[in-house]
């Protein structure tokens, strides 16, 4: 039986990025599912989709406003893995994405194989706390 | 690597403290022992490994260098992996973003600076849901 592939939301306003990232990660055996804007982010959770990762954009409709985005998915049962990538880390921003527990924070450029690597080992860390029963 | 333990305990809360420099050890260990918290310290990787495979620990305190820079970040990370429960902090010697970015990819909960006081840190381990709440104690709580 073929194994179920893994689901990411990617969120981003830059439609070149979140193309990209639609590209690169399903060549990489994903099922990705892009978002362009927050709100739109925000439907799609609420649909009662699961994901097994969300990567966000933190400026999009406002400044940091991809920090609703990653408290909302941080909520989701069971709990995606979620990294923000942003061009706009600043000590506000990073705080709270450090008080929320955002798994992963890349800054923009994004080295892709690093975005990659990190995120498989971070969905594979989640898999087996959830097969422990954590 | 003894666990000093604090007298009349009365929960079993357990600290690991990673920093190369003793005083600063030493310090830490004591204002944990006084709030009731048995505090095992290292002050190399090696040592901070055995604790690891030998206590269960509810709090962690990891310098940012233990023997060169950055080389606590890493041990961080796999503090997390180890006790996913535990409430890690990093000391490291500014909360700029660079350290906030680290602590967020290495699974770090806090960062506190340098010149923190053993008070402040042990207090901000204090007010964490990791000591204010149960957690679990034994290998087979853990998995459940």
């Amino acid at each position: 039986m073929a194994r179920k592939k893994k689901a990411l939301l990617i969120v981003d306003d830059e439609i070149n990025v979140t193309r990209t990232l639609q590209m690169v990660f399903e060549d990489e055996g994903y099922s990705v599912t892009p978002a362009y804007s927050c709100a739109e982010a925000l439907k799609i959770m609420q649909n009662g989709h699961q994901f097994d990762g969300v990567i966000t954009d933190l400026n999009m409709e406002r400044d940091d406003i991809g920090l609703t985005v990653a408290r909302r998915a941080l909520e989701l049962k069971p709990q995606p893995v979620v990294i923000i990538c942003t061009g706009f880390a600043n000590m506000s921003n990073a705080r709270q994405a450090l008080m929320m527990h955002v798994h992963y924070l890349a800054t923009k450029p994004v080295e892709l194989d690093e975005l990659k690597s990190n995120l498989r080992r971070l969905i594979a860390i989640k898999d087996s706390g959830q097969k422990a029963g954590r | 690597m003894a666990p000093n333990r604090s007298p009349n305990r009365t929960n079993d809360k357990t600290a690991l403290i990673v920093h190369p420099d003793m005083t600063v050890m030493s310090s830490l260990q004591s204002a944990f022992v006084k709030n009731e918290i048995t505090a095992i310290v290292a002050r190399d990787l090696p040592t901070a490994l055995l604790a690891i495979t030998q206590h269960f620990f509810d709090v962690v305190v990891v310098s940012s260098r233990i023997s060169e820079e950055g080389d606590g970040w890493t041990l961080g990370g796999v503090l997390r992996l180890v006790f996913p429960k535990a409430f890690v902090m990093m000391i490291a010697p500014g909360t700029d973003l660079m350290s906030l970015k680290n602590a967020i990819n290495h699974g770090v909960d806090e960062v506190l600076e340098g010149t923190a006081s053993p008070e402040q840190i042990v207090s901000t381990a204090l007010r964490s849901a990791s000591v204010a709440g149960k957690s679990p104690t034994t290998p087979k709580e853990r998995i459940q």
